[in-house]
Formats: C-alpha cells, structure tokens, sequence
C-alpha cells in the first residue's frame, strides 16, 4: 500500500504553484490522477518519485520514504516520451537497472511479452512511439518496483496504438500498485480502480472510478469527467428534475423516446465520435448531450431516468459560470 | 565556395566541390603569377556570388554568398597566404633546427596539460552550472572573465597570484612548465566549462530520471547515462579549449617566454620556447624563417584539430 500526504511548492520569476495531496493507493490497485494540464499531477508524481523536494510523508508497504533518493524508493516510472537511453540498444535498456537489484525479471521474456522481442538489438531513436513506450514499460517492470509511477504513458501516440498498448498496460498493472496521471477522461475509466480529480494542485474529488464519474461532488469534476451540468428549473416540468444544480452523463440520455416523461427537444448539434454520434440538444432554457443518431436541427424528444439526475452542491467554488 | 550544404554530400556536389576548389587554386596560382593578388580576391567574392545565384535561391541567396563569401576569404585568405609565402625547403630546414622542434614540442604539450587540467575541474562546475543554484549568475560571470582581460594582463595576474613568494610558494611558475599551464588554462578554461556545460544542457532530464528510478545512484547515473550522452560535446569543448591554449601568446610572453621543460627526445631538461612567443621573436631574427616556423605550428595544430574532430565524427552516435 502506497500512502502519501505531501505538500510542496514550485517557484518560476513570476509565479509560485503549490501541490498537496493526501492520497492512498491500496497494494494492487491502480490510482489516476486526473486533472486538466496544470493541475500539478505531473508535479505530484515527480514528488513521490523524489525528484523534488517536499514536506510531508509518504510511506510505501510500511516503508517511510523520508530522505530517500529516487533509486531507494522502490518506483518503477514510466514517463510520456519514454526516456529510454540513445545510446543503449533496446535489450540493454530493460536490462539496465538489474544490476542494482537482486530479484528482477528476464529482459528478454518481457520484451517478448510486449511483442518487441525482435526489436532487442536496435537503437531506441530507430522505434516507433508505442514501440518505445513498450520497451519504456519492460525497462520498468523489470526491477520489480514496489510500486509504478506512469505520467501519461499513452498520450504521445496516435489513437489506435493508444488503444492497443492502452490494453496491454491494464494486463501489465493488473496485480501492481500504480499511480497513474492522465487527463483523459476515457484513458482514466480504462485503466483505474480509483481515480482522483485534481485541480489547481489540490484534489478536487476521490473516489471508486464509477463513484467519481457518476457522482461528482462538484461542477469542475462533472464537466471534467465528460458530465453536462445544468439547473433543475431551466428543465421543462416533464423531466421531473430537481430543482437544484445537476450533473447527468450523456449516456444517461435517452433521445426520441414515446413517454409522457419525456421532454421536447432539438438538436442543435451533431458531432461523429467513431461508433456513436454525440448529439448537444435543446431542452427548455438548458442544454443536454446525449448518444443518438439524430439528424440536425430535427425535433425529437428526451428523458432521463430520475435516479440518473445528480445533484451537485451549489457552492463548490467552480469559477464557472451557470448561464444563468 | 559558400554554398554547400554539410553532411551527406552527394556524388555530384562532391564532383561540383572538386571543382570549384580546382578553379579556385588555379585562379590564385594565376593571379600570383601575374601579380595581382587583389583580382583573385575580388574573383573568389564574386565565385561565391555566382554559386549563389546557381543554388537558386533568390536575390537573398546571392546576397548572403556575397556576404558570406567576404567573411570566408578574409578568414581563409590570410592562411593561404602564410603557406604559400614559404617554401616546402624553408619548412623542412625550419624542422630540422632543435629549438624548433623543442618549440613544436612544448606547443602541443603545454595546451594538453592545461587542457587536462581544465577539463578535470571544469566538467564538475559544468555540472553544477547545468544543475542551477543561487548565485550561479556570479560564478557564471567569474568562468567568463578570462575571455574579456587582456591576455598580458593575465599573465601578470596568474605572476601575481601563483609566482614566486605568492600563494603557492612551492610551485614554480615563472619560465616553468607549471606556470605555463597555468597561464594557458587561465585563458582556455572558460571554453571547456561553458562546451561542456552547453553538452549536459542537451541530456533530457527525464533520461537521468528514468536511470535513477531504475535503481542507479547519482554516480552510476553520471557514469553510464550522463557523461557518455555529453562525451561528444564535453570533447568538443575539450578541443576548442586546447585550440585556444595553443594560440595563446601574451600570457605566455608574461608568465614563461623561455621555459624549461623536459624533453623526452634528448631526454633531459632544456629551455624552449612556446610556438607563439617563438614566431614573434623569430621575427625579429630572419622574416622567412619566422614564416616557416610559423607553418609547421599552423600544420601542427589544423592536423590534431581536424583529426580529432574527425574522431568524434565517427562517435556520432552519442550526438
């Protein structure tokens, strides 16, 4: 089990950027920190990997990291460009770092696992990005981290390599402690048990991935986690929605249903995302998102399940504004 | 002349190199023979204009040949013209003499210690520079006073600070190889610490990350990642400072203008005198032989200059 609570404060000429995190990472369970770029996720990483300093503590299986250097902690990190070393050939890359360790795994069979064994002899600048990062990954499995560190492995590569190695690093992190720092929403629901929102340094929200996806405690982490927010009254009665501010998840949005609980509406927008259209529609004075194949400017109607409705608490210091 | 682009030179733009450097001896020789050495100035200008307008790339192509054309004839120019002033008789009886090759000698030796030196102290304070911390702005400014003082006045400080009755009683400084060293690294330092800092500069810091989450301590990371990324510039640097060194005259005619140094061809200890100092006093003495001397230095330092810039070509992989 991975415990952190860490404060520290990054200084540039013109400005001071603070973190804290109060975070725990159970054994085998992946954590992600997601947040939009500046939220101090990459900063929070490199802050337990001990590259920076910091006040607090972080304790890894029992173990106080306190005064450690990063090569005695016990993290395995994965970074978004890979880092491997130019001038060390694929196989010397993963066997790298087993001469400071007694129990590690063999270069070779993991290389042959991410499917790069026929790479082992070239140069690192001679592979592509996801064949990188696969080499990045073995390099790091190899030493056998107590725990792993990944800042955006997947977000350098084109969407369908993202997807196939996105497949293999949940196989990879299936049974490891991992903190894993995304900004995409759809990357986080894929590979974490839990995920923690963070915004301006702090955490915004933590919770089970469902838990924070479905009901986040704020407007931030609800519009961060793909939810629409709107206001209860501007909803037409039909709709039988709180009064209040509520998030709802597009897909929670049921379009051209033939129910007296559904709403008029038109669609304003329609957008492709590969297999599904995402449709923005006009419900009363709101806006709703939904996934329907309707065609543009048509009228047609909504409904969302009444438990489907989750109602955000209103002051939640989100600089957005309502619209209103 | 100017406009070649470096690298990969294919076939054709060798054949086009050849030829133009075919010309360009044949217009010198010509204007030599008939006198008029100022025509093959403006011809060698003018070539680079029209290989300009041949690339194609506009009236700005033609005008940056033009310009460029000027810089590299006023910096080659001068050189063709030492060497061609002598003789390859005058060069040879010039190598023959023993205070000439004591001078060649002590000119190649001298700018390596220092630049050993140099380089051994240096690297770490490139490291540290590269790393940052408070006050660094100072220390930056103190590896970069050596360029702007005068090199007399270098000399005279180093005197000053290290000679005789001075800091370090013990080390013998004026007209001994210590002296010269020290003299020469004064001058020279500043390339090495800055070559080799720029060269750490292009390590990604993610790199040295990733070598230390793998388990490599500080040393290790130095030793297996740092240092063999940078070597090539670090190197470079090497190099430029022991170019520098060997130049080197005014600190030199302060601090040691005759030196006594071992010298394993007779194998004893005998005065000599450093190349530069020795073409300027030669000067004094016979203008044709300070000339020849003058080549052999100039042939000394482009062969080990471009023979290691050759090698480090060929580790190129570390780029």
């Amino acid at each position: 089990m991975l415990r952190f609570d860490v404060r520290a404060a990054f200084r540039d000429e013109a400005t001071t950027f603070d973190v804290a995190a109060d975070l725990a990472v159970e054994t085998g369970e992946t954590l992600c920190l997601l947040g939009p770029s500046g939220s101090g996720k990459t900063l929070l990483l490199e802050l337990l990997a001990g590259f920076h300093g910091y006040d607090g503590t972080i304790a890894l299986d029992g173990r106080s990291l306190e005064g450690r250097p990063p090569e005695e902690r016990g993290f395995g990190f994965v970074f978004q460009d890979h880092a491997l070393f130019p001038h060390r050939s694929v196989r010397e890359n993963v066997a790298f770092g087993l001469r400071y360790h007694d129990d590690t795994r063999d270069p070779d069979a993991l290389l042959a696992r991410f499917g790069v064994a026929d790479l082992a002899a070239r140069s690192p600048d001679t592979l592509s990005g996801g064949e990188a990062q696969r080499v990045a990954l073995a390099r790091a499995l190899a030493v056998r981290p107590d725990a792993f560190l990944l800042d955006e492995p997947l977000a350098a590569l084109d969407v369908p390599t993202r997807e196939r190695l996105r497949d293999d690093l949940v196989d990879a992190l299936a049974d490891e402690t991992a903190v894993y720092v995304t900004h995409d929403r759809t990357t986080a629901r894929a590979v974490a048990d839990r995920v923690a929102v963070l915004r301006d340094g702090r955490v915004a929200q933590v919770g089970p991935v469902d838990a924070v996806f479905e009901r986040p405690t704020d407007r931030f982490v609800a519009e961060f986690t793909g939810a629409t927010v709107v206001r209860g009254t501007d909803l037409p009665a039909a709709l039988d929605a709180p009064a209040e501010r509520l998030a709802v998840r597009p897909e929670h949005v049921d379009v051209g249903l033939d129910t007296p609980a559904a709403a008029p509406a038109r669609v304003t927008r329609v957008v492709r995302e590969d297999a599904a259209y995402r449709v923005t529609l006009a419900v009363g004075d709101a806006t709703l998102v939904a996934y329907s194949s309707e065609e543009p400017d048509t009228e047609t109607t909504v409904r969302v399940p009444p438990d489907r409705w989750h109602v955000l608490a209103d002051a939640d210091g989100s600089s957005g504004d309502d619209g209103e | 002349m100017s406009s070649f682009r470096g690298g990969g030179m294919s076939v054709d733009s060798r054949a086009l190199a050849l030829a133009v450097a075919a010309v360009q001896i044949a217009a010198f020789a010509l204007a030599g023979a008939l006198g008029r050495p100022t025509w093959y100035l403006v011809f060698a200008v003018g070539s680079a204009g029209v290989l300009g307008a041949l690339a194609d790339r506009g009236s700005f192509g033609v005008a940056s040949a033009l310009l460029g054309g000027t810089l590299l004839v006023a910096l080659v120019y001068p050189l063709v013209a030492l060497v061609t002033f002598t003789t390859p008789t005058a060069v040879l009886d010039a190598l023959a003499r023993p205070d000439v090759r004591r001078t060649l000698y002590v000119s190649v030796y001298a700018p390596l210690l220092a630049t050993g030196f140099a380089t051994v102290l240096g690297v770490p304070l490139a490291l540290l520079l590269r790393r940052g911390f408070r006050g660094q702005e100072i220390v930056e400014a103190c590896v970069d006073l050596p360029l702007v003082v005068p090199h007399s006045v270098a000399g005279l400080a180093v005197l000053l600070a290290f000679g005789e009755g001075h800091a370090l009683p013990w080390l013998p400084v004026l007209g001994a190889v210590p002296g010269l060293v020290l003299a020469l690294a004064f001058v020279s330092a500043p390339y090495v610490v800055n070559g080799a800092r720029e060269a750490f500069e292009t390590v990604d810091p993610s790199i040295e990350r990733a070598a230390r989450s793998l388990g490599a301590g500080r040393f290790e990371v130095l030793r297996r990642v740092t240092v063999p990324l940078a070597a090539r510039g670090v190197f470079s640097g090497a190099v430029l400072s022991w170019a520098r060194a060997v130049s080197e005259y005014g600190a030199v005619a302060v601090v040691a203008y005759n030196v006594s140094v071992f010298y394993p061809p007779a194998d004893e200890r005998v005065q000599a005198m450093f190349g530069s100092v020795f073409v300027v006093r030669e000067l004094d003495v016979d203008f044709r032989s300070a000339v020849a001397v003058a080549v052999c230095l100039l042939a000394v330092c482009v062969v080990v200059f471009l023979g290691v810039r050759a090698l480090t070509r060929e580790t190129g992989r570390w780029s």
